[in-house]
């Protein structure tokens, strides 16, 4: 009788718990979705104006501004996935040769990488925006690759380097007395085997390179060109709608929304890549 | 051959972490501005000299300093809660989660815009309910007061799902045993939180703070987006200020300045961190 209350405040206390981070998580997205699908009369009268007045149009002006949202959502997607693609490239066999050295250069190197992964690398902006001058480069939205790449290659080669230290050493020599050779190798034994913590790196660098700020900021300036981070700022910083808080919210849902999916799908490979990071290095 | 493989990934690590400092190295050391015509004139330390007497560089050293360790530490502390909750097993931990985990995937830029909306005066929900409430509206983004907890606000939301993952992992690494002989010898659960969890649970938090601790001291996209610094650049960082030196005050000089003061400053709390963290190894027994 008395046992009762006792085993069930525990699991009140959870619900409640839970409820809170749910709320505290959720709320401010659901808020920026309901004023997104709102008329601005609507959303200036307050909490009275809870109920009618439902509209698209936010969505509609966000869609068809100039030059349209869908523009930088497309441009942020490009630039991901090269920069994911040249990191991979650039990586894979950096790791693989860190993997397999065990001398005093190895020390170095993991310890500089580890050093550049911490690096707030917003301090970095200024030269590399001059070198993207005298280079040519600014405008150019594929050259963001370059230094999306060298950002996100530290936290990549270590991850793959950890992959790589964890597989069996006669696994290769086996393939060695078959005559494979170190392309072969690579391609048909040990990239398949590490192809988890590749799926992982390539993601985490994807989502950095989709939402980096400080360097397309300074290396873009026509609008066509810019990816969603720049985008967003000169959208809050624009009075382009008049009443702008319907399409500002548009504008975050739709920015928001493609990160967020991707992160449901691919949650299990993303944790595991944030924590292996964390982790091994 | 093995350096061959490494030559490409460590020629564009080169390029783009340390070239970018020694540029700074020297272009501190000149003056370009629109008065000598965007052109580099060497002044020898003039920069240096105007970097100790800057009121505003030292003004936003603190600031960020204030942002870093009052955000860092409500990260911690709201992460630990929330790794303990989800270390749990109860029905539909997954699905929480996964949700919990959305905040730090938006990009920084989309939800320091959603945050704008949030904390707008007087119509956003948080001053609509304070209304309804009967209490005044609090002016969240225009009062010199509040605009650093919006930032460190905004700044909790989004990162603090990423250090209660790292939390979550480095409990999940905690034999359960240790717990069951713990409870026979008749200790009770919250002693097992400060005797087992929090010990074993320490290098975990340790890198959770560095991590975490770096990012924060470099905050821009946050600062940029949501307060642009102000108001009377109450809010302004480091970083915004080696920004707006460079895009707005074209001194790419003192910019550059700017940038290696941060630098330093950096590296200061990095050797203050490490001496913190061999004290407390020491003073455990």
């Amino acid at each position: 009788m008395s046992s009762s209350p006792l085993r069930q405040r525990p699991a009140l206390l959870r619900i409640s718990m839970v409820a809170l981070l749910m709320l505290w998580s959720l709320a401010p997205m659901l808020w920026q979705l309901y004023t997104s699908l709102r008329t601005p009369e609507s959303l200036l009268a307050g909490l009275a104006g809870l109920g009618g007045g439902w509209t698209l149009a936010n969505y509609s002006a966000v869609l068809q501004a100039d030059p349209p949202f869908g523009v930088y959502l497309l441009n942020s997607t490009v630039v991901g996935a090269l920069s994911t693609l040249l990191t991979l490239a650039l990586a894979i066999p950096c790791a693989y040769a860190l993997s397999r050295r065990s001398d005093l250069l190895k020390l170095v190197i993991g310890g500089g990488l580890l050093a550049a992964a911490v690096f707030p690398y917003v301090l970095l902006f200024l030269a590399l925006l001059q070198v993207a001058r005298q280079l040519g480069l600014a405008n150019n939205l594929l050259a963001l690759c370059l230094p999306y790449a060298g950002l996100s290659l530290p936290l990549a080669v270590l991850l793959l380097q950890a992959a790589f230290a964890d597989l069996p050493v006669e696994l290769e020599e086996n393939a060695l007395l078959e005559g494979f050779s170190l392309g072969q190798r690579l391609r048909w034994i040990l990239l398949p085997l590490i192809g988890p913590a590749v799926v992982s790196t390539g993601l985490l660098v994807f989502l950095f390179s989709w939402n980096e700020f400080p360097i397309a900021l300074t290396w873009l300036s026509r609008s066509e060109l810019l990816t969603l981070a720049p985008a967003m700022a000169r959208i809050a910083g624009s009075s382009v709608f008049t009443v702008p808080h319907g399409a500002f919210a548009a504008a975050t849902v739709l920015g928001g929304v493609p990160l967020l999916a991707l992160l449901l799908i691919f949650q299990r490979q993303i944790v595991a890549g944030l924590t292996q990071g964390a982790i091994k290095g | 051959m093995s350096l061959l493989l490494m030559a490409p990934a460590l020629l564009l690590l080169l390029a783009v972490f340390l070239w970018p400092m020694l540029d700074y190295a020297w272009l501190s050391l000149q003056a370009q501005t629109v008065f000598t015509g965007l052109k580099p004139v060497p002044v020898g330390l003039a920069n240096w000299e105007r970097l100790l007497g800057d009121g505003r560089f030292w003004q936003d050293a603190a600031q960020t300093l204030r942002f870093a360790v009052v955000s860092v530490g409500l990260e911690l502390l709201l992460g630990l809660a929330i790794a303990l909750l989800l270390h749990q097993s109860w029905r539909g931990r997954g699905l929480v989660r996964s949700l919990s985990l959305l905040p730090w995937a938006l990009p920084t830029t989309v939800m320091a815009l959603g945050w704008r909306w949030i904390l707008n005066d007087p119509n956003g929900p948080i001053n609509g309910v304070m209304q309804s409430l009967g209490l005044p509206s609090l002016p969240f983004l225009a009062s010199t007061q509040l605009a650093w907890l919006a930032v460190v606000l905004a700044d909790t939301w989004k990162t603090t799902p990423f250090v209660a993952l790292l939390l979550l992992a480095g409990l999940q690494m905690i034999p359960t045993d240790l717990y069951e002989a713990f409870a026979l010898e008749g200790g009770r659960p919250w002693q097992g939180l400060r005797r087992i969890t929090l010990p074993l649970l320490r290098p975990y938090v340790l890198i959770a703070l560095i991590f975490r601790l770096a990012q924060a001291l470099g905050v821009f996209d946050l600062v940029a987006v949501l307060t642009g610094g102000g108001p009377a650049s109450s809010t302004e960082t480091l970083a915004l200020y080696a920004y707006l030196n460079a895009m707005r005050f074209l001194d790419f000089g003192y910019s550059a300045t700017v940038m290696l003061g941060m630098f330093v400053l950096l590296l200061a709390s990095a050797l203050l961190l490490v001496l913190a963290q061999q004290r407390w190894r020491g003073a455990r027994p």
